[in-house]
């Protein structure tokens, strides 16, 4: 089964360093290699909203006031079960510091 | 902690790979090994939940599994190596462990990695040995690297899981029977052993991939499994091409999965499938895979042609895009490595798509006479394909007909049943093969054993030839090759039998000889060549046999009788003065090892059987009365139990393993026969 797990970052998450990167260099590689790993990256802090409404499409730039907690990155991973999913985001999470992660089963192609 | 199991079981799939393979080079036994990492896992589950799950939760199994495992080598006081090893492995874990709170795991240098890999790689190569059987090394590896439990894996393979169980503790005993042992094969040997490991990710992809029976078309779960180990090589052995193409074939197949059964679970056709549908992140991912093939270089292997196939497909954004030439092409360069009959059945059907339905249809008819592939249902189904292609409709229609009987899987049966509807029936000139078999078969005026010959030949020409097939086409040149196919290599007895059977039932049917093109075999008389007197004296000079069995089988070597004469003997027959017995017409002698035995086994009895079985007979079997003693209400000794009693017991004499029959206990210097009528009265 497949997972998107999308990461926000909060007031204490800390500004990423050298450390962060090796680590998360290393575990990233480990776990493309594994297989698990099928998609990731960051992502920019505004981008572009379009909005539908009856027959009128919106397009604003971000970025956007009401979000406090922005979508900073994701990663698209295949496991066996969710408690996999779950055990990879603790190792995510211990690797980044605070702040949140969200895991949501992707359904399809 | 929300439901620690689930937490515990996904630690231990993504580690048990590296803590069994560590826990290995150390204990040198992985069922050893194995053990004590499900002791770590078992201490986990005790300590977890007050604890929490700590940092590192696989260094932590490790650590605790490591220790276990020094102090098994400590308590069984091991050879000085082992003593070596603990002194290392003390010194390597240090004082920190679980029992610190937040105590730090061995920080591992980059040496230990290394080792760690190597452990990883040869814990592959020890699964995949090829000492054992193909089964044995897919439930291993899948315990024992994948990490799944013994339930698990029956769960996949639709077997019990004591089965499971069972085959992974006989491969574990033939490994340590054979002194199998924990390292990376020699130079000389690599490249063999690795395509034992590749192969046996294969059969677990293919397992998933195309369920061989059952009703769901796949397993996805194992699919997921092949990968996941196909990459945990890949990652191991970086250098090897040919564990990168076996890669980029999984990611490109597994990419079909969802466009490849349509909504109630038929199988689509490769040409058929909504492309839109295969997953582009599993292809791209193919297509990386390939590219890491390529670099390793060296000439394809099978697994990098495959892939190179499979390639071509995804490449393709419509069917009619299909570079098939190139296909063709590559399943040549593929026969010549693996000319299987299946290899071969695709490089037909690449050759139909580039050259036509003829030039394709002639390599299937080559194919049609290889044993392997008689029951095989994609055999027919294919010809039919080609058939239909070249406007042959009614003998298309047939092979879909003789493919959906051979199909094993309900999927494919009923989609192959579909395209038998789609051709539009012409009528069948007169009565089929299957009617006429059964007509046959219900003959009153032959015995129940004749019928029985009779059909095991008959149903499987129906099988072969299709039951729906006109009888009046069916011609000497295919019984030839039927037969020729199932029964060419088989004993002469059962050759003959089978041509008999043709013939008759050509006869019956008013047909020409369908056997016209086949010969007779010459029978030989089955020999019964003498046991040696070397082997003789062995069995002679064993102190354990029993009375009955020691006199019946001195009787039968000095009286050189047929075994159902010297049975049939009764105590009142027997003339001990004149060493001889009346058994029916004939009369049976004996020298003196048997005159010594025979008092002690008449043992006073007056009449009756002189050879006993063990017990009485069971109520609802009463046997004649001749054959019951009166003294003992025994019955008289079997032919079936003696000659079993006697194969056991000549087991370890018996080159052959399956030790010898009684005819064999003949003297060697008396022709068979010959003695019967000297002695006759």
């Amino acid at each position: 089964m497949r997972y998107l797990m999308t990461t926000i970052s909060t007031e204490t998450t800390p500004a990423p360093d050298e450390r962060l990167y090796a680590e998360m260099g290393a575990f990233i590689e480990e776990m493309t290699a594994k297989g698990i790993l099928l998609a990731t990256g960051g992502l920019e802090p505004g981008g572009v909203r379009v909005t539908s409404q009856g027959d009128e499409i919106t397009v604003m730039d971000g970025p956007f006031t009401e979000a406090k907690e922005a979508v900073a990155g994701f990663a698209l991973v295949e496991v066996r079960s969710k408690e996999e999913m779950i055990e990879l985001a603790r190792r995510f999470r211990k690797i980044v510091g605070d702040g949140v992660s969200e895991i949501r089963q992707v359904f399809g192609p | 902690m929300t439901d620690l199991h689930g937490a515990i079981d996904a630690v231990w799939k993504l580690e048990s790979a590296k803590i069994i393979a560590g826990l290995t080079r150390l204990v040198r036994d992985v069922g050893l090994a194995e053990e004590l990492a499900q002791d770590a896992l078992v201490a986990a589950m005790e300590q977890w939940p007050a604890s929490g799950v700590p940092d590192n939760p696989g260094a932590w199994l490790m650590t605790i599994a490591r220790r276990r495992a020094v102090d098994h080598i400590r308590r069984a006081q091991r050879q000085e190596r082992a003593h070596e090893q603990i002194a290392h492995d003390l010194r390597r874990d240090g004082h920190a462990g679980p029992q610190d709170e937040h105590g730090e795991y061995e920080e591992q240098d980059e040496q230990d990695e290394h080792d760690e890999q190597d452990d990883t790689l040869r814990l592959m190569f020890l699964s995949c040995h090829p000492v054992l059987p193909a089964q044995a090394r897919v439930a291993l590896t899948l315990k024992l690297l994948g990490g799944l439990s013994a339930a698990e894996i029956a769960r996949a393979f639709l077997v019990t899981e004591q089965t499971i169980a069972r085959r992974v503790a006989e491969a574990k005993r033939t490994l340590s029977e054979h002194r199998v042992r924990f390292e990376l094969p020699g130079r000389e040997h690599t490249a063999e052993r690795l395509s034992s490991v590749l192969d046996v990710i294969y059969l677990i992809f293919n397992e998933g991939y195309a369920a061989a029976s059952g009703d769901d078309l796949m397993r996805p779960g194992l699919c997921l499994e092949a990968l996941r180990l196909g990459h945990m090589l890949a990652g191991l052995a970086p250098h090897e091409a040919e564990v990168h193409g076996l890669v980029a074939l999984m990611e490109i197949q597994a990419s079909r999965t969802a466009a490849r059964t349509g909504p109630s679970g038929e199988p689509i056709r490769l040409h058929e499938q909504n492309r839109g549908r295969w997953d582009q992140l599993r292809i791209r991912r193919g297509f990386t895979a390939m590219l890491r093939a390529r670099e390793a270089g060296g000439t394809p292997g099978p697994y990098v042609l495959q892939a190179a196939i499979a390639v071509c497909h995804a490449q393709a954004r419509t069917a009619e895009d299909t570079d098939w030439a190139r296909i063709a092409t590559l399943y040549q360069a593929l026969a010549r490595l693996m000319p299987t009959p299946i290899v071969r059945l695709n490089q037909a059907v690449a050759v139909s798509m580039a050259q036509g339905p003829q030039a394709g249809l002639e390599l299937v008819e080559a194919l049609t006479a290889d044993p392997s592939l008689r029951d095989y249902h994609l055999l027919p189904s294919v010809r039919g394909d080609m058939l239909l292609r070249l406007g042959r409709h009614d003998e298309a229609r047939l092979e879909f007909q003789r493919a959906a009987s051979l199909a094993a899987n309900a999927a494919e049966r009923a989609f192959l049943l579909r395209r038998v509807d789609e051709i539009a029936a012409e009528e069948p000139a007169g009565a089929t093969l299957g009617q006429a078999v059964r007509d046959f078969l219900g003959r009153r005026d032959l015995d129940p054993q004749t019928l029985r010959s009779y059909g095991q030949t008959l149903r499987r020409l129906c099988r072969s030839l299709g039951e729906a097939t006109p009888l009046a086409r069916v011609t000497a040149e295919q019984v030839t090759r039927v037969v020729t196919a199932a029964w060419g290599r088989a004993a002469v007895k059962t050759w003959n039998r089978h041509l008999s059977a043709l013939r008759s039932f050509s006869a019956w049917a008013g047909l020409e000889d369908l056997t016209a093109q086949l010969q007779r075999r010459p029978d030989t008389p089955a020999t019964a060549e003498p046991i040696g007197p070397a082997r003789l004296d062995l069995l002679w000079s064993r102190a354990d046999l029993p009375l009955r069995e020691r006199t019946l089988w001195r009787l039968l070597h000095e009286s050189g009788a047929p075994v159902s004469a010297v049975l049939s003997l009764n105590v009142e027959d027997i003339d001990l003065d004149d060493r001889r017995a009346r058994a029916g017409r004939t009369w049976v002698t004996w020298r003196s090892q048997t005159a010594l035995l025979l008092p002690a086994l008449i043992a006073g009895r007056t009449r009756g059987p002189l050879f006993l079985s063990d017990r009485r007979p069971g109520p609802a079997r009463t046997p004649a009365d001749g054959d019951l003693c009166p003294h003992t209400g025994r019955r008289r000794l079997s032919y079936e139990r003696a000659e079993y009693l006697f194969k056991q017991a000549t087991r370890h004499l018996d080159p052959s393993g399956n030790g010898y029959t009684l005819r064999r206990l003949k003297p060697r210097d008396v022709p068979p026969g010959e003695l019967d009528d000297a002695v006759r009265a």
